[in-house]
């Protein structure tokens, strides 16, 4: 059965999602123990986050993507057809076995996983016992300023901690939790492909989500949208 | 003729029916006595008027029978009084010679006629305990033997053959034999041989200056023309060079007598060890097989294709055949320019990046004027984007083309793509794809020549048109058509069926591009169905001057790879984008290329080398100093110079003698005013051949051709002993005018008898006796 946020996102389809596009922006939703659609889940800054990152990836490079949002359960037969996945909040996230084969197997078979909005020792921990369910073995590691992740597009010197949109426009700290210090990690597979991106301590989907709101830092939304320009060209080309 | 007939016709001719070919029929009587005896009939006339009245008990017919009858008789005494003759010219004993040419190569040692081998009946006939035959020839003529196999020699001692040459090449002993023998008056010359030529030289011009020469060649046909129990590996099809870790198909033909039905098993080794083996069933004369290996390990490998020996088979020694093949061990590139990011470029280089023998470079273009280049060997490449001259594009080996239209090229760009197929013989892979092919606007431009399927030109949409979707889009179940089942790019499975059942399990693509017909010349090797859509061409190709052009109009081949269908396991997206890339770039040629003509030579043969050479713009090079070094199997290194064949542009030609066996090693440079163009390496082989065991069945219309075209006979072991008198009636060497009287043959005898008895039980019948 759908999530009900799911049902609900296929009354708000702007296109037909049929006409075939070369690229959905698709997100995983999974599931998390939060009891809450919009706090601590898949759901969270959707569809709004989805939609403003897709008009400016649109407007920045010539990708044929498609406009709206696309949320994919890890069980679907057709998650294979949508070889990028975002997802957030994994730090509560509770996968059933049948979404831990279905992330494995796509992941395995060339998927491309982003994984955004989580902070802290504990939400990491959790994330990595749910990845050593997917896959076991495989370990999370950083990612270093000279991959071409971080030039494959726009050149990115530096990593910036992406606050959430309250913390953002009220110039608070930029942390949550004990997340002090941004870092983006990854998982290669044996042969030595990054499959998996993890933006740890940082949020790129409240950057894209508040991006038009003239109180949020340009600075913050300027590289959320860079890093995911990036991780796209990155994971079509690689 | 049979013997039988033409011993009936000896007895009542009295001489052969080869005199009456050869000579020419007289009379031996002078003009005047032949006028003479006219005259006489003429007088006669009136006597036999004078009788003509007188009846008796005859009637008009009987009297018309009897004088038939009684002026044949006179006719044919007549004739016998005018002596006729048959005037032959006829050799001088011991005046002429005679070259007897004896085959000395190894096919001649075949035991196919009781268990015999062939080259016994020379060793019997011209041996020390000598023969009829040989007596024969001795006693009528100066008899000189050669010796032949690639080439004819003197040949002092006919016991000294050794039956074990290499090749077998007729037209130039023939040559140099007559050449030897031509300032003597040769009656003709024999040829002792199975006919087993196998030089490939044609050998009409050889025949056609024996017949200006009048120098008869007479032929005995040694061994059987049908082995009663054989296997032969007849032909192997193989390329010369491949990438290492290529994956080769190879087409083997293996004939066979007497083991119709039987199956056998075919091996291939490489150096050794088994790399691959298929069960074959013989259901005909000849059967093609194709097999499959891999070329796993670099520099020149020998490939041994394979047929144990059965038991009884006549020739044991063809039943396995040797393949030199260049592993090249080295990396093509491949530049793969994509306008737009697509999941195609991911997979495509994933597909092929554990291939060490591939490098693809990619341009991507992300944003208008904006690229990202992967892949690149310095910061220079592509730094511009798509490369703007020859020289910089015809680096490349392969070029594929994504979803990228037709104008972001100028003109010249798009003149220079298909320049890179037709001059450059560089592989162009065209991909469906939102702007390729026909929705890229490429009919009209030089680039729609040069593609195997037809382009029609894009049509004009509305901006509302453009954002509501593609012009075209359909789903497609891809399947082979029966060619493409067995290319070696798209055979996945031992045989056709397997192959085509192995497609069946892969999931539907989608195009966007409208393909409806291939050009004539191109070959379909994919076709895909699907909603709206009967049959499009999915991955076609074509030759294009020295290069292939290839489309593959689908646009998420990487389906293959992550559709939930395909289990994880499954190399076919791997295996076909690796096989397809590489043979993209196969066979390219590049700026200098050298070659053997052929992989393998007998010891002593010359080895003929081929260079060619091109500039960085692939224009042919005809004032280059071009040097081969060959490295002999012991290490040894010497330089060959090539000369310019002045007949072709770029072409250099040289030659050398192998004095060793083993595998050399052919590099040639090039240079043009200082600069290197380039170099190439080639490797040929120089070993004791088995050519000899390979169609070494008799060969008779081999034999019958030579004897037919200079005016000889041909004969086997049987009706050989006649040849001495044959050749005794020759036009050339040292002969006389003879005349054998014709008056007493027996059929004259007979004739005679015939009539007048005749006559006699026409009367006895008629009662007019």
């Amino acid at each position: 059965m759908l999530p009900q946020a799911l049902q609900q996102y296929r009354s708000l389809e702007i296109s037909d999602p049929r006409v075939p596009r070369e690229f959905y922006f698709s997100r995983a939703a999974y599931t998390g123990r939060s009891r809450f659609r919009n706090y601590r889940s898949w759901h969270v800054d959707f569809p709004k986050a989805d939609r403003q990152f897709l008009i400016g990836l649109r407007r920045l490079t010539n990708l044929d993507a498609f406009e709206a949002e696309n949320p994919l359960r890890l069980t679907d037969p057709n998650l294979g057809r949508f070889p990028f996945l975002y997802t957030v909040e994994v730090g509560y996230m509770a996968l059933t076995q049948l979404e831990v084969e279905g992330l494995r197997r796509y992941l395995q078979a060339g998927g491309f996983l982003v994984v955004d909005d989580f902070w802290g020792t504990y939400e990491f921990e959790n994330f990595q016992d749910q990845f050593q369910r997917i896959l076991p073995g495989y370990p999370i590691v950083d990612i270093p300023l000279d991959h071409p992740i971080f030039s494959c597009f726009y050149h990115v010197e530096e990593i910036i901690q992406v606050p959430n949109v309250g913390q953002g426009m009220q110039g608070g700290p930029t942390w949550e939790s004990d997340g002090y210090y941004p870092a983006l990690k990854g998982v290669y597979d044996e042969h030595g492909r990054l499959m998996v991106v993890i933006n740890w301590n940082t949020d790129l989907g409240d950057a894209w989500e508040w991006a038009e709101n003239p109180y949020y830092p340009l600075k913050f939304s300027t590289y959320a949208y860079q890093m995911g320009v990036n991780f796209i060209i990155y994971a079509m080309s690689h | 003729m049979a013997s039988w007939v033409e011993s009936i016709f000896e007895f009542l001719f009295k001489y052969r029916p080869l005199l009456y070919e050869r000579g020419e029929l007289s009379l031996g009587v002078s003009w005047p006595l032949i006028l003479a005896g006219v005259v006489a009939v003429v007088l006669a006339v009136p006597t036999v008027l004078r009788y003509r009245d007188v009846r008796g008990k005859s009637s008009a017919r009987d009297r018309l029978v009897l004088t038939g009858l009684r002026t044949a008789v006179l006719l044919l005494v007549l004739y016998c009084l005018f002596r006729p003759s048959l005037s032959l010219s006829t050799i001088v004993p011991q005046r002429s010679f005679v070259g007897i040419l004896l085959d000395d190569s190894r096919s001649m040692q075949i035991a196919d006629v009781e268990n015999e081998p062939r080259g016994r009946f020379i060793q019997d006939t011209f041996g020390p305990e000598g023969s009829a035959l040989a007596k024969a020839l001795s006693d009528k003529f100066i008899v000189r033997f050669f010796r032949f196999s690639e080439t004819a020699q003197r040949l002092n001692d006919p016991a000294a053959l050794a039956f074990a040459g290499a090749r077998t090449h007729l037209s130039r002993a023939l040559t140099r034999s007559a050449e030897e023998l031509s300032n003597v008056p040769l009656a003709g010359l024999i040829v002792m041989s199975d006919g087993a030529d196998n030089s490939n030289a044609a050998i009409s011009d050889t025949l056609l200056e024996l017949q200006a020469r009048k120098v008869p060649v007479s032929t005995v046909g040694l061994g059987r023309e049908r082995f009663t129990k054989d296997i032969e590996i007849s032909r192997v099809e193989a390329p010369r060079s491949v990438l290492v870790g290529s994956s080769l198909i190879v087409d083997v033909t293996i004939s066979q007598r007497g083991f119709n039905g039987e199956t056998v098993r075919l091996d291939v080794e490489d150096d050794g060890r088994i790399v691959s083996s298929r069960e074959v069933e013989l259901s005909s004369e000849a059967t093609t097989v194709r097999i499959h290996f891999t070329a796993a390990d670099p520099g020149a490998r020998i490939f041994r294709f394979r047929v144990a020996t059965k038991e009884g088979e006549m020739v044991s020694q063809n039943n396995q055949r040797d393949q030199l093949i260049y592993v090249e061990d080295e990396r093509p590139k491949i530049l793969y320019f994509e306008g737009e990011p697509r999941y195609e470029v991911k997979f495509i280089r994933r597909a092929v990046a554990d291939d060490e023998n591939l490098q693809v470079v990619c341009l991507l273009r992300t944003a208008e004027n904006k690229y990202y280049r992967i892949d690149i060997d310095d910061p220079e490449e592509l730094a511009s984007g798509f490369p703007k001259t020859r020289e910089e594009l015809f680096k490349y080996r392969g070029l594929i083309l994504g979803s990228i239209e037709a104008s972001h090229f100028t003109h010249d760009q798009l003149r220079m793509i298909a320049d890179f197929v037709s001059q450059r013989g560089g592989g162009l892979l065209v991909l469906g794809g939102r702007l390729a092919l026909s929705e890229g606007g490429y009919a009209g431009t030089p680039v729609a020549d040069v593609l195997p399927v037809v382009l029609s030109p894009a049509k004009d949409r509305s901006e509302a048109e453009e954002l509501a979707g593609p012009a075209f889009f359909s789903t497609l179940t891809v399947k082979p058509t029966p060619f493409g089942a067995t290319h070696p790019v798209t055979q996945f499975g031992p045989d056709l069926d397997a192959s085509s059942e192995r497609w069946a399990t892969l999931a539907p693509l989608s195009t966007l591009n409208d393909v409806t017909a291939v050009k004539p010349g191109a070959t379909t090797l994919l076709t895909g169905s699907g909603p709206g859509v009967d049959e499009q061409p999915v991955l076609v190709f074509q030759r294009y001057g020295r290069g292939k052009s290839i489309a593959f109009t689908v646009n998420d081949s990487w389906q293959w790879q992550m559709h939930h269908d395909m289990p994880l396991e499954d190399m076919m997206h791997e295996l076909l984008w690796r096989k397809l890339l590489r043979w993209l770039v196969s066979y390219v040629p590049q700026q200098v290329a050298i070659s053997a003509e052929k992989h393998r030579y007998a010891p002593g043969e010359s080895v003929s080398l081929l260079a060619e050479t091109d500039d960085d713009r692939f224009l042919k090079v005809n004032n280059a100093q071009v040097t081969a070094t060959v490295r002999t199997p012991s290490g040894e290194r010497f330089d060959v110079p090539m000369e310019w064949t002045v007949d072709k542009d770029g072409e250099y030609r040289g030659n050398f003698l192998p004095r060793e066996k083993g595998i050399y090693e052919i590099t040639v440079s090039a240079m043009r005013d200082g600069v290197e163009l380039g170099t190439a390496r080639a490797f040929t082989e120089s070993e004791d051949l088995d050519d000899e065991y390979f169609q070494a069945e008799m060969r008779m219309p081999l034999l019958e051709r030579v004897a037919a075209e200079t005016g000889g006979r041909v004969y086997t072991p049987d009706t050989v002993a006649r040849l001495p008198e044959d050749m005794t009636y020759a036009e050339g060497g040292m002969t006389v005018r003879e005349q054998h009287d014709l008056w007493d043959m027996p059929f004259i005898f007979l004739m005679l008898v015939g009539l007048v008895g005749s006559e006699w039980g026409y009367r006895k019948l008629r009662g007019l006796a």
